[in-house]
């Protein structure tokens, strides 16, 4: 088991690296001048050449790359070229709202996914399927912003029951509870289509297995049967599904965060992007990146636990 | 990772196990019935149709200039001015809805057929070449853990915002999993022993991966098509909502969904009356592609 | 109103009143709704009026700016002497002055943030708008003298700007770089307590403060606690004023103003004196934009007047002028020079000057398509404008292509030599001062992005600003207004007016608008609960 987990971390390192690597590609290609941005717009020419003397952007490429690697090992991800503030501080003050944010999504979403592709597979065929299945589907095919702005128009503006203004405090707060409804409605809204239809597909799978036949031949109820032995081993395709989604989710948390106007991290990201300030955006870039590749590690363990044939892969 | 790429293939051949090539050409014809017989499937194929034709057809269906706004006469209501009112710079809602379908099918066919077709190199020859197998999905695995709104943010950096921007960030953020459906597909037909017997007949690798391999996975292939057409519009449609979609006047769903959102709560009809079309594309081609993957999952059926 | 509405409404006012518990003692911190950050709030180090809006409530100056955006009145100084040939300018202090920790503000303090703007060694954006230093001294503890080089006319008004604050030394030689990031330390009405960047920026109330300008009913400062809160979907914004989640904004869509004003308890005024103008410039060196017939046929076919209304929603003013008619200096004889507005002769002054059209409908003249790029910032309302001014051109037979970036990378892309065109707003107090930042030829490639570059101009722009006679200063800055206008350098398009919106629970809030800050000192605002 632990030999499995740390040849699972050893793989994520080289592509943690590649990540990083074509983030500071990426960057650096942006044909945005970072010292005429910190200038600003009636900075004379002069100035500008100052400026990108003062920030080292006047260097080869390589050794812009070796040098941030370098301070990178030392956990020094550098300080914003727009305002100063330290990558880590900022990156610091976001995650923990975005997390915030994606929990509150996931905890309603994925239960209630799964009890829609279970009810759905132990009723195939029926209108209660087809009614749920058309559920899923059509809340996987609405932009983000569009439910977004439509929950604020409804409970925010025309029925003003919920704040919709940014993050009120910790969500374990009456405050801060009710200001991450709205959102967390929002982010989980996409999330729950793909578990449901994960499920049901897997649950429905799982039912044709012989060990499930067994179980129905033994006069077990159908109800028994999905319980006990076909939803236990159909969740196991649904967690990897749900590990590969994050990526999916993430870019609705960058929208959904514009939106709510949450101080979360796709924000950050986007405006580092944006604004070409490079050492915000690669910080954001390998948080989120790390972020994606640490939860497919976890599923990747979790996996093994569930399924113990993969344990010897 | 690995083991994810593994899950994933093993989910494929669960869902699809690779049919043999006799198989595949008899069941065609029952895979159409099949989809015929659904009736969200077919109501999806007629509206698929319906929209693509639109779309082509949409210089000589609309009723007026795309271009051509007129500034006394913006955010019309729809009946009060055009049957489905005007938008904010008082240019004839159906005209532009039209277009954009056109410019929004455009952008998505576009990056799913490039996407696919690097992916799907990609896939086949990790699956028939196990040596680079390694690297290239190490590679994939880097380009998934790179959001795909992120993504495009940067490409359109570098290429400035528009349409191209677009195109080029969704085909990338296709291709790692384009590779991951392709290369899990074509390892489970790998092991089937009519490869073993071309392989012993001497059969060039090209010849069996487009003689065999290719049209074994294309139903696969085709499932994920269909289902990734809906997401790059959605995706499409977030990086419009963050400025970097088709730039104007050019008529895209999603820029038009996201520009008139400015009028949401007074003229509601600029932002809903694209988003409404958004929504029934992907749903289309999201129902159609789950009816395809029933029809050609033996298990599921009845 | 039927049962389940009135039931829906009933929690909400409950679910509101436990959702912001409000008690007698405390009032909730006046929240005012922007929609962009600043990058920073160093007065010497942005540029923005994100920063400047702010700024005004956090330091003071030693002038201030009345309501009609003309007239100078006392801020730190109590009054001011300017020497004959107008190269020596003296400031007597007023005495009771502290800054936020306490301390008393001196005469240092004054020179050293005064030098701290001027000296180049600093590279602030806007040390040039300090004019041609000679020496800043103090001389006693209440009195600085400013000596320049040269006479400069605009001085008093670039002195009230927030690029010329007293901010506290010890400060900023603490913090360095984080001066204005991670803390502060001014004499403004208001403190600093913690800025978190792109979300909110919280100021408390200066406890020693009595010394606001006289343009204020109340020198002191009424309310507790201030926090700007950055929204930057602007739908979100406007139902957040409507829902009173927040209190003040004037960055409210024009399309919700109306509805706005009809809501009751609703304050929603106009400042008539705001200058914030939007506009059109070419680069006059690029192959089409280069061609003067181009220029003013694009003047005379672009509709200003529609889109004054239908994108501003009836509430923006066209731009009868290069400058708009409300600022200091504005020139009538050079705004008749101003095309009007007439499509039918643009299209023939454009064939007259062998522009034809080909069978795309597009003009071309020794094989040079009538098409040029236009850039500007994304915003809420320069897709519009640009829009519709697209659909106008087409109509005589050019083609404007347009490419806007986002607010934070725009200001790289508009230093390139990549665009034709450029459309930009920008806030300006003296018709010397616009002129000078954008068409002196010192100044190119940024800001004089036109690449306008004109010994008479640049003469006549020197003698504007040395000037030390008032109707000299007017006849110089005039005979530029004339220049530019008839070589059809920009295309004026609108004056953006400035609308503040406050919800009920706040008054005495006046519109100001000097730099774009709509609430300048924020004195006299009071909150009720």
């Amino acid at each position: 088991m632990l030999r499995h987990t740390l040849q699972r971390l050893l793989l994520a390192l080289p592509v943690l690296l590649g990540v990083l690597l074509l983030g500071f590609l990426l960057m650096q290609v942006v044909p945005t001048d970072p010292a005429q941005v910190r200038a600003g717009p009636t900075a004379t020419q002069d100035i500008v050449e100052a400026i990108r003397r003062d920030l080292g952007l006047d260097q080869p490429l390589w050794k812009q790359f070796l040098i941030y690697v370098g301070r990178l090992l030392q956990g020094d991800l550098g300080v914003s070229i727009i305002n100063n503030v330290p990558v880590v501080q900022e990156l610091g003050n976001t995650i923990g709202p975005t997390l915030e944010l994606m929990v509150a999504s996931l905890i309603w979403a994925i239960p209630l996914g799964i009890a829609m592709g279970t009810v759905g597979a132990y009723f195939r065929g029926s209108i209660l399927d087809r009614a749920i299945m058309a559920v899923s589907v059509a809340g996987v095919s609405l932009p983000v912003f569009f439910l977004g702005l439509a929950l604020i128009w409804l409970l925010g503006f025309k029925y003003p029951l919920l704040p919709f203004t940014g993050r009120m405090g910790p969500f374990w707060t009456w405050d801060g509870f009710l200001a991450i409804i709205l959102p967390a409605i929002t982010l989980g809204g996409v999330f729950v289509g793909p578990v449901a239809r994960m499920t049901r597909s897997s649950v429905l799978d799982v039912l044709g297995a012989d060990h499930v036949r067994t179980a129905r031949a033994k006069g077990l109820t159908e109800r028994a049967v999905v319980m006990r032995h076909a939803l236990r081993n159909a969740l196991v395709p649904v967690v990897t599904l749900i590990g590969l989604q994050i990526g999916f989710l993430l870019g609705g948390a960058v929208v959904t965060e514009t939106v709510f106007s949450w101080p979360g991290i796709g924000r950050l990201a986007v405006g580092a992007i944006l604004s070409s300030d490079l050492p915000m955006a690669q910080g954001t870039i390998i948080v989120l990146s790390l972020g994606f590749i640490l939860i497919n590690l976890a599923v990747d363990v979790l996996y093994a636990v569930l399924d113990p044939r993969v344990r010897g892969a | 990772m690995s083991s994810v790429t593994q899950t994933l293939a093993k989910g494929q051949a669960e869902s699809l196990p690779a049919p043999t090539t006799e198989d595949f050409i008899v069941r065609r014809p029952s895979v159409l019935r099949m989809l015929v017989s659904d009736v969200g499937a077919c109501i999806s194929l007629v509206l698929v149709v319906l929209v693509i034709a639109g779309a082509i057809l949409a210089p000589w269906l609309a009723p007026s200039d795309p271009y051509g706004g007129d500034l006394a006469n913006t955010l019309k209501a729809p009946g009060e001015m055009g049957l489905l009112g005007t938008d904010g710079q008082g240019r004839d809602m159906i005209t532009r809805l039209l277009f954009g379908l056109r410019t929004t099918l455009l952008m998505g066919f576009a990056s799913v057929v490039f996407g696919c077709a690097l992916g799907g190199l990609v896939g086949f020859v990790a699956a028939y070449y196990t040596r680079v197998s390694g690297l290239l999905m190490r590679l994939m695995d880097v380009l998934l853990s790179f959001p795909a709104i992120l993504f495009g943010l940067a490409i359109a950096a570098i290429f400035g915002p528009g349409l191209t921007a677009v195109i080029i960030a969704l085909s990338i953020a296709t291709v790692p999993l384009m590779a991951r459906v392709v290369r899990g597909s074509a390892i489970v037909v790998l092991q089937q022993d009519y490869i073993e017997s071309a392989r012993s007949l001497g059969m060039s690798d090209a010849r069996i991966i487009f003689k065999y391999l290719l049209p074994n996975c294309l139903s696969a292939i085709f499932v994920f098509v269909t289902l990734r057409f809906g997401q790059v519009i959605l995706l499409g449609a977030a990086l419009s909502f963050l400025g970097l979609g088709a730039q104007p006047p050019t008529a895209e769903l999603g820029a038009m969904a996201a520009d008139g959102r400015n009028f949401l709560f007074f003229a509601p009809h600029v932002s809903v009356l694209p988003s409404l079309v958004i929504f029934v594309v992907v749903l289309a081609f999201n129902v159609l592609g789950d009816a395809l993957r029933d029809a050609l999952d033996p298990k599921l059926r009845k | 109103m039927n049962r389940l509405t009135a039931l829906l409404l009933g929690s909400a006012a409950a679910v509101a009143a436990t959702a912001a518990p409000v008690s007698a003692q405390q009032k909730a911190p006046l929240s005012i709704l922007r929609v962009i950050d600043a990058d920073n709030y160093d007065p010497i180090r942005s540029t923005s009026t994100a920063a400047a809006e702010a700024l005004y409530m956090l330091a003071d100056t030693l002038v201030s700016v009345d309501f009609d955006m003309k007239t100078i009145k006392p801020g730190l100084a109590e009054s001011w002497k300017v020497s004959p040939d107008g190269t020596t300018y003296t400031f007597k202090l007023r005495t009771d002055v502290k800054f936020c920790d306490g301390r008393p503000m001196t005469a240092e303090d004054v020179v050293y943030s005064l030098k701290r703007w001027t000296d180049p060694a600093n590279k602030s954006p806007v040390s040039f708008r300090g004019g041609q230093v000679k020496d800043i001294r103090a001389e006693g503890d209440a009195t600085v003298v400013y000596e320049l080089k040269e006479p400069y006319s605009d001085l008093l008004f670039q002195i009230g700007l927030s690029f010329a604050s007293v901010v506290d030394k010890n400060a900023v030689e603490k913090l360095g770089a984080n001066f204005g990031v991670q803390g502060f330390n001014a004499t403004g009405p208001y403190c600093w307590v913690k800025w978190t960047p792109r979300q909110e920026l919280v100021m408390k109330k200066n406890p020693h403060y009595t010394w606001g300008p006289p343009i204020y009913k109340d020198p002191k400062p009424q309310i507790d606690e201030i926090v700007w809160k950055i929204i930057p979907e602007s739908n979100t914004l406007m139902a957040a004023i409507q829902a009173k989640q927040a209190d003040v904004t004037y960055y409210m869509p024009y399309i919700a103003l109306d509805t706005m004003q009809r809501m009751p308890g609703m304050q929603v005024q106009r400042q008539d004196n705001y200058i914030y103008d939007i506009f059109m410039g070419f680069k006059v060196d690029k192959p089409v934009a280069s061609e003067g017939v181009i220029r003013e046929a694009v003047n005379m076919a672009v509709n200003k007047d529609a889109i004054a209304k239908a994108i501003f929603f009836g509430k923006g003013q066209t731009l009868p002028a290069l400058l708009n008619a409300s600022v200091l200096d504005f020139d009538k004889d050079a705004a008749a020079k101003m095309p009007k507005y007439d499509p039918a002769a643009a299209a023939k002054l454009l064939d007259a000057a062998g522009w034809k059209a080909g069978a795309d409908g597009l003009r071309e003249k020794d094989g040079k398509k009538a098409t040029f790029t236009v850039y500007g910032i994304r915003n809420d309302v320069n897709p519009r404008i640009t829009e519709a001014m697209q659909a106008d051109l087409r109509k005589v037979g050019i083609d404007m292509k347009i490419q806007l970036w986002d607010a934070t990378v725009a200001w790289g892309k508009l230093a390139t030599q990549e665009f034709d065109a450029f459309v930009m707003a920008y806030p300006y107090v003296t018709a010397t001062e616009a002129l000078n930042l954008y068409f002196n030829s010192r100044q190119a490639p940024t800001p004089n992005r036109m690449n306008w570059k004109d010994a008479k101009t640049d003469e006549m722009l020197k003698a504007a600003a040395t000037a030390v006679d008032a109707d000299k200063r007017k006849q110089a800055i005039g005979a530029v207004q004339a220049q530019l206008t008839e070589a059809n350098v920009w295309v004026p398009l609108v004056s953006q007016p400035l609308w503040v919106v406050s919800g009920d629970r706040v008054e005495g809030v006046r519109a100001h608008g000097v730099y774009g800050a709509g609430l300048y000192k924020g004195l006299d605002i009071k909150l009720k609960r």
